[in-house]
């Protein structure tokens, strides 16, 4: 992963890697996309953001695999489950509020 | 399978299943804890943006060029706590103790900077209870998210001291630097979403 010469290179090529798709998740912010698209890349981008801290400056990756996978599904498997139906039930709440506003107006 | 080869296979379980000392494996377990923790608070963030409907423009409240400076800061420290991990597992505590400081000053920095963002979202009107900009929720959700990472990194901030304090002592060891940058990381990977989230969405 990194040389005996230059032991912390890696980690700088890193930092430059996570500040790059920092500033495309604030170019994106910038280009007006539609809102949900907008969501579904600024998440992807945070996504992989994070799989490069966890992996490599946490070293995850040169763990046991067991604690890998108790990781990798504690956090992805558990917060995608987290994020994906209770967004759901919040459409669902702003349709009920909106029928309501129009039953009540 | 003899009853040898099964301990020593991968799912063997054995005295030590996850390969890697109890303070190393609680850390693990405390961050997936404490992410599901902050996962909740995003989540509900977004269930309550999405039912109330109107929500502020981020960008006509914050100054996304400030926000962004706050990431640069941040990823830069993890970046030096990485280093510092590396120093240490090199059997190099000076450089390892270097590298922390470093940390040290980007976490106070990250800091100096929430506290500034802070009183310009007060002096501004944001309250617990109101803001100019619409929906109250959203000042309430700007509070606790910031602030409850505001908190972790003060938390960071304090056990990355004690690991330098006591280097500069002499009483230094090595899983005590990864396991205080493992902690320092998990607060740059909150920051990841809380800035996509709430400052970018």
């Amino acid at each position: 992963m990194s040389s005996d010469a230059h032991p912390y290179r890696f980690y700088w090529l890193l930092w430059i890697v996570l500040l790059a798709v920092t500033l495309l998740m604030i170019a994106i912010e910038g280009a007006n996309l539609p809102a949900a698209l907008a969501v579904v890349v600024l998440l992807f981008g945070s996504a992989i953001k994070a799989t490069l801290i966890i992996f490599y400056y946490m070293h995850l990756k040169f763990e046991h695999m067991g604690l890998i996978l108790t990781v990798m599904v504690g956090l992805f498997v558990t917060g995608i489950l987290m994020f994906v139906l209770p967004a759901y039930d919040g459409g669902h709440i702003l349709e009920s509020f909106q029928h309501l506003r129009e039953y009540s107006g | 399978m003899s009853q040898t080869a099964i301990a020593q296979a991968d799912w063997g379980g054995g005295a030590s299943p996850f390969g890697v000392t109890w303070q190393k494996m609680m850390m693990w377990f405390f961050i997936v804890t404490d992410a599901l923790l902050f996962a909740g608070l995003l989540v509900s963030y977004g269930v309550v943006r999405i039912a109330t409907g109107d929500w502020p423009a981020q960008s006509e409240v914050f100054s996304l060029t400030y926000i962004a400076a706050m990431t640069f800061v941040l990823i830069t420290s993890s970046a030096t706590m990485a280093c510092g991990v590396k120093a240490a597992e090199l059997g190099r505590p000076a450089r390892a103790a270097q590298f922390v400081w470093l940390t040290i000053i980007g976490g106070f920095g990250f800091l100096g900077m929430q506290a500034y963002e802070w009183t310009h979202f007060i002096q501004d009107g944001g309250g617990l209870l109101s803001n100019p900009w619409g929906s109250p929720t959203f000042s309430q959700f700007f509070f606790i998210i910031t602030g409850f990472h505001g908190f972790h990194v003060l938390t960071g901030v304090t056990v990355l001291l004690v690991v330098a304090i006591r280097a500069a002592m002499g009483r230094y060891s090595p899983a005590g630097v990864e396991n205080a940058g493992l902690y320092w990381h998990f607060v740059d990977l909150v920051w990841v979403f809380v800035f996509a989230l709430f400052y970018l969405v």
